[in-house]
């Protein structure tokens, strides 16, 4: 019996060969996705910790100005007994100037320049370190995105406006304590004395040291000796709690990203699954003769079942190996093209090849299962007849539970409100989603017949390439809806993304584009940082302008009439720029600054507040003694706006800010006659400050879009994977189908139809099946999208903006894709011998 | 060969199959001619090499030696072709628009209905069926009730009554039948053998129809025995009797070495 099955399988290995390349890339996927989390997670916790620390002191601070440990605490620091090393180590603002002269975003300037030191933090990977003034070292990353190298010349902007070049003499890895961001420029100690200052710090403020760094061979007894000499003034930690904080938040970075990656490991495998068991399927449906044969000659329906999963287990075996070794091999490779830098580790777990094995096979099993059933049922009569087929499943039950599912899951978003979205709606809406993709899943066997079914009859003039091959798509639905059911998977899911991602960069876009005029000239603070007073007191004094709007926020309580009060934001501006060189999105009322304050809706909501009645607006002051102190402001509503990323919160008059609260800004907008005239003026004004930005409003709606760019590209590239292996799926089916109808095409290239025609003709089987998938991918995609995208930001459930783009270019690869998956298959159909096939037996 | 109006001849036509000792020789320099408007049946055991013959004539299989012609509408005329150097497409082309087959397990396409894979060949080379034409042999047929059924809700008999419909739509030259009657009983068979018969007093049409069965070689004009790859008789005015007193006659030529006329192609 099983001799007999194993001569069989023999007999087919091309059948077998893509059983088992479908059961390679789902397992070689799961596991590169298992090895690539496993070696991040060992990547970001790896060579970060320190064994060179005993203890690390820093300062509490009661005012900004204590923030420092002064040089004379170092040296009492030193003297401790069992101290064998006290290191001071300086952080300042600094920022790398690159070659567009404006300061990038790689590093957190406030704390990116350092002193070099001989200790662990740094680890040379070119050059030297810095030993007098004129010379500095830079991190890797920093060096690379300021396009410098050795031998190069840098420009560092420095905190209180400064600037210095030096010459870089080496590029450095950076080993970080506690949470540090790593620094992008390290002085020698001297020279970072002088120049190392926070942002708003000019020169002339006692150089100290933002830690000091203990270094013995008996921690406890340094930590100890140092808690005892500074007393409660100072903060202790030993080297074995901060490498122990350092792993953990390591650790939990790494199960982010595992996590992250495992959910696209999962889409993947479950298109894979598909894939899988289709394929069987198809297996066993091809020889029903052969089982029936066995059937008639005495083999027990039991006999057969087992046969069958015999073989899924081994071919499960055999596709798992091979994915396995694949999946570590393409895992490794992913690790080593990652753009990551300094060391990378590589690690290969038990856990990916024994989860690797387990997908496989199980899957195989489960796929195979249902296809074992069936063959065991097959009548010994079928042996007899030519045209025997394996008993069909009904498709009644699960028509009926998908259209249950979908219409489920349609009612549990339905029956929340986006006007009170809580947390547990929320999750019931996205719940539904879900549950209504599943739906999706189980009705795409009847949809094919539904949809494409009166498509063939619609279709009936058309040359009889198009028209059989609509009806070969429609001949098995279960078949063609499971082969597009891999696609729809993966692209529904990056429809979804796209959806979500385009509503939220519309949105944006919205905001942005009716806040500030086209013709206004934008000034931007680079790297995350805030404009300051000098820029501010420079750009009114270019000439050509006529408006300039510089809105800045902070907190305020706002309180009604009645007494209620609500925390929020407050932005401050002139009001004659209001309207002008900015204008907010007036819903009630209007926006004379000069009469009041411009609620922003939501605080007008919650406080059921009316243009018109007084409130009182409650902000934190630093009073003479540096101690806040809240200041009250009694003002009058004058309107209601829309709040935005750019006007945030409540709109008030700068004359109107009690002195002492604080508030930054980080943009300001320019109008003048001359659009172009002006750019080019407030470019020579701030030609000498790397850290502002001129810009006009497309650049800044670039600049904040590219995030959101960022992210949907690495989430497009992921679930590409998915597409990936359903692709393969369908160059399966078509291969296994052209083998099904070897007959029929003999015939057809008997009657008459060109080897070309007999390619045309499963090709464009192929390209409908695959736009089948497609457009249904890209249906449910952007269903998916606008429930995600109203359990994110509670807009309307259609009110999301379709994506155009992505499912244009979607479709049209999906078109290609069916091209290219049935060059294979079409060629082999071509091929088809006519004799062979119109043969009787 | 010339001596009358033939639709499709060959001349010296020769298939081996395998090289060596195991070399087979299917055809031997057969030189033979089918006249227009006529029935001609091909009969001979199993092996003898008369479906090889059909193959090599109908371009489906390429002939080891020999040519074969495929004669235009006139005897002499223009659109004399001959199909041993024919690249495939060209072939193809031929077997669209000049000849029409019928097999023994009707090889109908399941996907289409009765009345698109009638106008299938039609549709393969881009043109419209003649209505009237198609009026005709559809109600020859008697499948007008039919036509829009799929292959697998008709009888096997109503299914070969599909495939001679679609062998004669495009009006070819020749129409070959293989076996047609081999899957049918006996009333069916007669249908679908009444029909091509009328097709050739009706419609003129030429058929080539390879059998074993006496009594389907009864409905021919001529009988042609094959033997060993060669012809060995040749009956005119066949009946049934007459075809079977043949076979008797050339079995015993052949000294018992087959005992029974063959089952099969």
């Amino acid at each position: 019996m099983l001799r007999a099955m194993l001569r069989d399988l023999r007999a087919h290995l091309g059948r077998v060969a893509m059983t088992l390349a479908a059961i390679v890339l789902g397992v070689a996927f799961v596991v590169a996705t298992w090895v690539v989390s496993d070696s991040a997670a060992a990547t970001v916790s790896s060579g970060s910790s320190r064994t060179d620390l005993a203890a690390v002191v820093q300062s509490r601070p009661k005012t900004p100005a204590d923030a420092e440990v002064a040089a004379d605490v170092v040296g009492r620091l030193a003297r401790l007994p069992g101290v064998t090393r006290a290191e001071g180590v300086r952080s300042g603002y600094a920022a790398l100037v690159g070659t567009d002269g404006k300061i990038g975003t790689t590093s957190w300037a406030e704390t990116a320049g350092t002193d070099w030191d001989g200790s662990q933090r740094f680890t040379l990977t070119a050059g030297r370190g810095p030993q007098r003034a004129g010379e500095v070292a830079l991190e890797e990353q920093a060096a690379a995105d300021a396009g410098l190298s050795v031998g190069d010349s840098a420009r560092v902007l420095l905190g209180g406006d400064r600037s210095d070049t030096a010459t870089v003499v080496g590029v450095f890895t950076y080993r970080a304590t506690g949470w540090e961001f790593d620094p992008a420029v390290a002085y020698d100690d001297s020279t970072a004395a002088l120049l190392l200052r926070s942002r708003d710090t000019g020169a002339g403020a006692t150089p100290g040291y933002a830690r000091v760094e203990l270094s013995g061979s008996d921690e406890q007894a340094v930590v100890a000796a140092a808690r005892a000499e500074l007393g409660t003034d100072f903060r202790v930690d030993s080297g074995s709690e901060l490498r122990e904080k350092q792993a953990a938040s390591a650790q939990s970075d790494a199960d982010v990203i595992r996590k992250a990656l495992l959910a696209f490991a999962a889409v993947a495998l479950m298109a894979g699954v598909f894939v899988i068991a289709n394929t069987f399927t198809m297996l066993v449906t091809q020889r029903t003769r052969q089982f029936a044969l066995l059937r008639a000659v005495g083999a027990r329906r039991a006999q057969v079942r087992r046969a069958v999963l015999t073989e899924a287990v081994v071919l499960g075996l055999v596709g798992s190996t091979a994915g396995v070794a694949m999946g570590v091999g393409l895992g490794l490779l992913a690790m080593r093209l990652l753009p990551v830098v300094g060391d990378v580790a590589y690690v290969v777990s038990p856990w990916a090849v024994l989860l690797g094995y387990a997908v496989g096979v199980v899957v195989t099993i489960v796929s195979a299962y249902g296809s074992a059933r069936r063959a065991a049922r097959v009548s010994p009569m079928a042996a007899l007849r030519t045209d025997a087929a394996v008993p069909r499943r009904s498709l009644v039950l699960r028509s009926v539970l998908g259209l249950l599912a979908v219409a489920g899951g349609a009612a549990m978003v339905a029956v929340t409100s986006p006007e009170d979205l809580t947390e547990p709606k929320r999750m019931l809406a996205m719940a539904g989603a879900v549950l209504a993709w599943v739906g999706v899943l189980l009705t795409a066997p009847i949809l094919v017949s539904a949809v494409l079914g009166p498509l063939t009859r619609l279709l009936r003039s058309p040359r009889p390439v198009t028209r059989i091959a609509l009806r070969n798509a429609v001949r098995d639905p279960r078949r063609t809806a499971a082969t597009s059911s891999a696609l729809m998977i993966g692209l529904s899911l990056v429809c979804a993304f796209a959806t979500v991602g385009q509503t939220l960069s519309d949105d944006l876009t919205a905001q942005v584009r009716s806040a500030v005029p086209a013709d206004a000239v934008v000034l931007r603070a680079a790297a995350f940082g805030m404009l300051d007073d000098t820029v501010r007191a420079t750009a009114r004094a270019v000439p050509g302008m006529t408006g300039l709007a510089a809105p800045r926020s902070g907190s305020v309580e706002v309180v009604s009439p009645q007494g209620a009060s609500q925390d929020a934001e407050f932005t401050s501006l002139d009001p004659a720029a209001v309207g002008t060189a900015i204008r907010p999105r007036v819903i009630e009322g209007d926006s004379d600054l000069r009469r009041g304050v411009l609620l922003a809706e939501r605080v007008a909501t919650e406080l059921g507040v009316k243009v018109g009645e007084r409130v009182r607006l409650r902000f934190m002051a630093a009073g003479a003694a540096g101690e806040p102190a809240p200041v009250e402001v009694p003002v009058t509503v004058v309107g209601v706006h829309e709040g935005s990323d750019l006007l945030r919160g409540q709109l008030i008059d700068d004359a109107l800010l009690p002195a002492g609260v604080s508030r930054e800004g980080d943009s300001m907008f320019a109008l003048g006659a001359d659009q172009a005239a002006l750019r080019a003026a407030l470019e020579r004004a701030f030609a000498s400050r790397p850290d502002v930005v001129v810009q006009d409003r497309e650049q800044l709606l670039d600049d904040l879009l590219e995030p959101f760019q960022l992210v949907l590209g690495l989430v497009y590239v992921l679930l590409g994977a998915a597409v990936v292996i359903a692709v393969f799926g369908v160059v399966n089916t078509l291969a296994l189908s052209v083998l099904e109808r070897t007959r029929e095409l003999g015939v057809f290239r008997a009657l008459g139809a060109s080897r070309a025609l007999v390619r045309r003709t499963v090709r464009r089987e192929s390209v409908v099946i695959s736009l089948y998938g497609g457009v249904l991918g890209i249906g449910v995609g952007v269903l998916l999208g606008g429930v995600m995208q109203y359990v994110i930001l509670a807009n309307p459930v259609f009110g999301m903006s379709v994506p155009w783009l992505t499912a244009v270019v979607a479709l049209a690869g999906m078109g290609l894709v069916g091209v290219l998956a049935a060059m294979w298959p079409a060629r082999r159909a071509a091929r088809a011998d006519i004799l062979a096939a119109i043969a009787t037996e | 060969m010339t001596n009358f109006d033939a639709a499709v001849s060959a001349e010296d036509l020769t298939k081996r199959y395998g090289s060596g000792d195991a070399q087979v020789t299917a055809l031997d320099a057969v030189t033979v001619a089918f006249g227009r408007g006529e029935l001609t049946a091909i009969m001979g055991p199993s092996g003898s090499g008369k479906s090889t013959l059909m193959h090599c004539l109908a371009g489906l299989d390429t002939p080891t030696a020999g040519r074969v012609w495929l004669h235009g509408s006139r005897h002499g005329s223009a659109d004399r072709v001959e199909l041993s150097g024919l690249r495939d497409d060209a072939l193809t082309a031929l077997r669209r628009d000049r000849m029409g087959f019928v097999f023994q397990a009707f090889n109908l396409l399941p996907t289409l209905t009765a009345w698109e894979n009638i106008t299938l060949p039609l549709d393969l080379a881009g043109r419209r069926p003649d209505q009237a034409f198609a009026d005709t042999v559809i109600d020859a047929v008697g499948l007008r009730d039919r036509l829009h059924h799929r292959p697998a809700q008709l009888s096997g008999g109503q299914q070969q009554r599909v495939a001679c419909a679609r062998a004669l739509i495009s009006r070819p030259d020749v129409v070959f039948a293989d076996e047609p009657t081999g899957a049918l009983d006996s009333r069916a068979g007669a249908e679908v053998l009444g029909f091509l018969r009328r097709s050739v007093d009706e419609l003129a049409q030429t058929v080539v129809m390879v059998t074993h069965d006496p009594v389907a070689a009864s409905y021919a004009d001529r009988v042609l025995f094959l033997a060993d790859g060669r012809i060995v008789d040749e009956l005119r005015e066949p009946s049934a009797d007459r075809v079977l007193d043949r076979i008797r006659a050339l079995e015993s030529v052949a000294r018992g070495a087959r005992t029974t006329v063959g089952a099969g192609a």
